[in-house]
């Protein structure tokens, strides 16, 4: 009976599209860094832990106003349980568990039982829970229970808290995992040196020295000598107690400065693909973006005339010297091969409007690239450069949804200059953007109070614009000079010509009078 | 009198290019140095193909060139093409040299050996780019205009002495239910320059008057008609 009625609201919830969208938004703020506004969730949350501390350490030597006490901790003690919480439920999905657990019972004829599909969902909740960021969360929020309050130094659980935040702590844990056999094998090392010293220390002086007394004593001046740092509380008095602190301190130094190049190479190693990475990382911010596959002279050129920063693009080329050079010209580039499926997909393909540009000079490669582009996504916009009209075809067959010719186009100019020399200078003009024919797109969509209406109501004539044509979706087909009575609708790209300011004040009417 | 073209180089571009040259309007002459490819513009039916050494002033003076006529540099050895651009403004100090070059120092040089316009390969890819990003719409239109494979295109008529358009307003007409759009005009009275339509100013049409529309070709060659069978009209 019960059983029945879980089964019932497990298949209502996969039902429900509103269901699934706020869990996805709860998802997506909580744990996909890919999704645009969850910077701000971050930011709210290290401002807490910090204001947090920063209370904690005020409180050492002044007395806290109340209203402080009550923000630490009520407020946000409430807002981390609020994330335990929410992050616990993201986890996974219940309901589809039961779902799948119910079907299969129905396939198979045999009895569907509940506890399985909880056992499973529990299973993987309880692995969550004994995940050490979630025992961080969790500890992070004890303070708030008042017979704990003695556990004060509870809120230094929520600095820990900031290692979800922050994503470059995270890169210095994971740069450190890679040495993990080196790390390990000298840590066993200073662990045995340790042992074996305090021992001796302890055995050889533990009568005669006043401040060794106990083991702990002997281990803390093994540690404290090997580690360099000797604090000169403890110091040997015997022959023997001396000679083991000369061998421990020269193998302390030659641990320490193993140690550090460890690290240094560690770093050294990753260092070029942390730094592609926080390129990757800033880039997926943006809603649109521009993927350049190769550093040649149509790229300089390209970027040469991306002086308004209209677009954010990144650069990628399998060559390293074109790489250094890019960085060097100021652009932000990255040495990998745009071609491989994985280079491509650690970009926000899923969000954002990504635009591939493959301008390398081999058209095999072009056209590997667009490929790959495509597979991924078919909503990403592949611009690619092919050598000629020949290999045209194949590009789009490859999918690509325009191939430049850059001879064709260099002869297409020169022989419009010749052969239609008035036209050459209208053309020129329009597309440079010269102030007299401004060329603007205009998408309905954007301006609201241009949905429904027919053409023959508005009058571009007073605006001073030319109308030349409509658009229909971006994948439709081009009207030129459409009927009065046609209708607008919201996927609509008006096509319109005149002066900049003719078009502004076009665009600012129909926005202000939207709204 | 047609002019004459002169193009350099039967290349890779320089074939493309002879082949999109409307050649009623132009005399076309190919001039070569290297003799396979002197040979193949032959093969490809171009009459008036010379066969030459390009570095020298007395081969080049031997050709009919004058002052009036369209100079086309796209000789494969860039080093060459500079030099030839070099010679050329030499004997000719006001010919129209144009040339291709495919990078911004090439470029450069080509200024200074003086041809009139360098059309740099990567630039206007990279242009082309740029608009394809930003008005994909307007750059397909305008793309159209230029091949034509589309049927909307640009049409310069000259208005005819007596047509229904003498002596209007520019502003004033609506040409839109013949399916056409007036982009702009040049007018004889003013200057030669091109004046968009959309510049706000008033302008009257005279009889002289170049209008440039855009249109599909059909409702172009019926509105074309259209004015000068009024013009009859008005003579009988």
């Amino acid at each position: 009976m019960i059983s029945e009625l879980i089964v019932k609201i497990a298949f209502w919830l996969n039902g429900s599209v509103r269901y699934k969208q706020i869990k996805t938004f709860f998802f997506n703020v909580l744990e996909n860094s890919d999704y645009t506004y969850k910077k701000y969730l971050d930011s709210l949350m290290i401002f807490l832990i910090l204001t947090s501390v920063g209370i904690l350490v005020y409180e050492v030597r002044n007395p806290v106003p109340q209203w402080m006490d009550t923000y630490d901790i009520y407020i946000v003690s409430f807002i981390f349980l609020v994330e335990y919480l929410l992050r616990f439920w993201v986890h996974d999905d219940l309901h589809k568990v039961i779902i799948r657990e119910y079907e299969q019972a129905r396939f198979l004829h045999k009895p569907f039982l509940l506890r399985v599909p909880f056992a499973e969902v529990c299973k993987s909740k309880i692995k969550y829970v004994i995940s050490p960021s979630a025992i961080i969360d969790m500890l992070a929020i004890l303070p708030a229970y008042r017979p704990l309050r003695i556990l004060r130094i509870f809120v230094l659980f929520r600095v820990f808290k900031l290692l979800r935040y922050t994503k470059s702590i995270n890169q210095f844990v994971d740069v450190l995992a890679t040495k993990r056999f080196e790390l390990f094998t000298l840590l066993f090392l200073l662990l045995f040196i340790t042992f074996t010293a305090g021992i001796a220390i302890y055995v050889f002086e533990e009568t005669k020295n006043p401040n060794i007394t106990t083991l702990f004593d002997a281990f803390y001046w093994s540690l404290v000598t090997i580690s360099t740092v000797g604090y000169g509380d403890i110091s040997p008095v015997t022959q023997e107690g001396k000679a083991v602190s000369m061998f421990i301190i020269v193998s302390g130094i030659a641990m320490i400065s193993f140690v550090t190049s460890v690290i240094v190479s560690a770093f050294s190693e990753k260092l070029d693909e942390l730094k592609e990475n926080r390129i990757i990382e800033d880039i997926n911010r943006n809603k649109d973006f521009i993927i350049i596959c190769g550093y040649g002279q149509m790229t300089k050129m390209f970027l040469r005339q991306e002086i308004d920063g209209h677009n954010d693009y990144v650069i990628i080329d399998k060559n390293t010297e074109r790489v250094k050079q890019a960085i060097k010209d100021g652009y932000k580039a990255i040495n990998e091969d745009a071609s491989r499926h994985d280079v491509i997909s650690k970009f926000n393909v899923d969000y954002a409007n990504i635009t591939v540009l493959s301008l390398t000079n081999s058209d095999i490669e072009n056209i590997y690239i667009a490929l790959n582009a495509k597979s991924l996504s078919r909503k990403i916009k592949v611009i690619a450069r092919a050598t000629d009209e020949k290999m045209k075809k194949k590009f789009e067959l490859a999918g690509v949804d325009y191939v430049l010719l850059p001879n064709n186009v260099a002869n297409m100019m020169l022989l419009t200059s010749i052969n239609q020399p008035v036209m050459y200078n209208g053309i020129h003009a329009i597309l440079t953007g010269r102030n007299v024919a401004h060329i603007d797109e205009v998408s309905v969509f954007e301006y609201g109070d241009l949905v429904n209406k027919k053409i023959g109501d508005i009058d571009f004539k007073s605006y001073k614009i030319l109308f030349i044509g409509i658009q229909r979706g971006l994948e439709g087909e081009f009207v030129f000079n459409p009927s009065k009575e046609t209708v607008l609708q919201e996927e609509d790209i008006l096509l319109l010509m005149g002066l900049r300011i003719s078009i502004e004040y076009f665009k600012e009417n129909y926005v202000r009078s939207h709204l | 009198m047609r002019k004459s073209a002169f193009v350099f180089g039967y290349g890779r571009r320089g074939s493309s290019f002879a082949k999109g040259l409307k050649t009623d309007d132009y005399h076309l002459y190919i001039v070569e140095n290297r003799e396979e490819e002197y040979e193949k513009a032959k093969s490809d039916g171009y009459i008036d193909v010379v066969y030459l050494d390009v570095t020298k002033d007395e081969e080049l003076e031997s050709l009919p060139m004058s002052n009036q006529s369209y100079i086309i540099c796209v000789m494969e050895d860039e080093h060459l093409n500079v030099f030839l651009t070099l010679s050329l403004r030499a004997l000719f100090p006001h010919a129209t040299i144009v040339a291709i070059s495919d990078s911004i120092h090439v470029t450069q040089k080509l200024k200074m050996a003086g041809a009139s316009k360098v059309i740099d390969l990567y630039q206007v890819s990279a242009n082309r780019i740029h608009n394809i990003l930003r008005k994909p719409v307007a750059t397909k239109l305008l793309d159209s205009f230029i091949s034509n494979d589309y049927a909307i295109s640009f049409r310069e008529i000259e208005i005819p002495l007596g047509s229904c358009l003498d002596g209007v307003m520019a502003n004033d007409i609506d040409f839109s239910s013949h399916g056409v759009l007036l982009l702009g005009m040049i007018d004889v009275e003013l200057s030669h320059k091109f004046i968009f339509i959309t510049s706000g100013i008033q302008h009257k049409l005279d009889e002289g008057d170049t209008i440039v529309c855009i249109g599909y070709n059909e409702d172009l060659d019926r509105f074309e008609a259209k004015i000068k069978e009024i013009k009859e009209g008005q003579q009988q």
